[in-house]
């Protein structure tokens, strides 16, 4: 069976560089990485992930940028989103899950809570 | 882990063997079993916690290495102490120590103009350099932090070998983020040393620019 394939999107090098790490360590999943909403958008279509995890703050285009526009095309909208973000506070939370969002975590994540959703998602 | 004394290690079949064998020790079956899963558990635990650590240390030493090519020291520490520590307000400043002064090298999340209070090198922050230790806020008694000092989290000295490079002021924690935890006082250890050697490098190789 092909390994599942995550599409991670963060503008933070260190963000990718520990998931990535993660990843690659406690799964088999496959990492595909973008650096901003307008990167992430283009290479859903592109690539069809099997899940999106996602930063808000980035340049460009944030999170839920990225996040309405892939829900409102009929060839992405069925990619789970998985919010990932430093914003905590409740208005972010509700703005995340109003964007078509699955899922809305904040930083800095548990490694071992992530993977456990991931799998949730994806499977092993 | 338990052995099992034929090789194997599988604490779960240690149980059961043992209660097969002897089946009247001391503590009831179900109450040993339970302690043993009990104590599995927590040794799987801080392996699991060990092993995130490290490749959490792992990343961030990447993304220094990548900042000596990038010439974003600053920027790479604010960045780590961001996304693995869960501070956005943070202060660099660049310690002196031939006139033993400071002056304010990067900020992010902070305005620049309330940091000048800080490079009289007073209070808390000043600790940090005298001692050559970082310092943390729950750590001090209320009554020696400065009015200006009442929402730093923690100063972390930048020392490569014996030469304090600088400080880094922490002000807050993201608000999912109630205190400092293990892996952060790690992280902040690491950034002690490997954070001072990146910013050495790039103010040595910014000299070797002007030469």
């Amino acid at each position: 069976m092909a390994s599942k394939k995550i599409l991670l999107v963060d503008d933070s090098c260190t963000a990718r560089l520990v998931n990535r790490m993660v990843f690659s360590q406690k799964s088999n999943y496959v990492l595909i990485s973008a650096i901003d909403g307008k990167e992430a958008v283009d290479k859903a279509r592109e690539e069809k992930p099997d899940l999106i995890l996602m930063d808000i703050v980035m340049p460009r285009m944030t999170g839920l940028e990225a996040c309405r526009v892939l829900k409102s095309d009929k060839e992405t909208e069925r990619i789970p989103v998985i919010l990932l973000t430093t914003r905590g506070e409740e208005k972010y939370v509700q703005e995340g899950y109003a964007s078509g969002c699955s899922d809305y975590l904040t930083k800095p994540v548990n490694d071992a809570e992530l993977l456990d959703l991931l799998k949730a998602y994806l499977g092993e | 882990m338990i052995g099992t004394g034929d090789g194997k290690r599988s604490p779960i079949k240690v149980v059961s063997r043992t209660n097969q064998a002897e089946p009247n020790t001391a503590a009831p079956n179900g109450t040993e079993e339970l302690r043993l899963r009990v104590q599995q558990l927590s040794l799987r635990e801080q392996i699991e916690r060990n092993h995130f650590l490290l490749m959490r240390l792992n990343a961030a030493n990447a993304r220094l290495i990548q900042s000596l090519e990038q010439g974003d020291a600053f920027e790479a520490i604010a960045e780590i102490i961001a996304n693995l520590i869960g501070c956005e307000e943070v202060a660099m400043f660049d310690y002196h120590s031939g006139e033993q002064n400071f002056s304010l090298a990067w900020t992010s999340g902070v305005e620049a103009a309330a940091m000048q209070p800080f490079l009289c090198g007073a209070g808390m922050f000043g600790r940090t350099v005298e001692q050559g230790v970082s310092q943390y806020r729950e750590r001090q008694p209320e009554t020696s932090l400065l009015p200006h000092e009442k929402t730093l989290t923690a100063c972390i000295i930048l020392k490569s070998s014996r030469e304090i490079v600088g400080v880094v002021a922490m002000f807050g924690l993201l608000p999912q983020k109630s205190q400092l935890e293990w892996a952060d006082f790690e992280l902040v250890k690491f950034l002690e040393t490997y954070g001072a050697v990146a910013i050495k490098f790039q103010r040595l190789q910014g000299k070797q620019v002007s030469l």
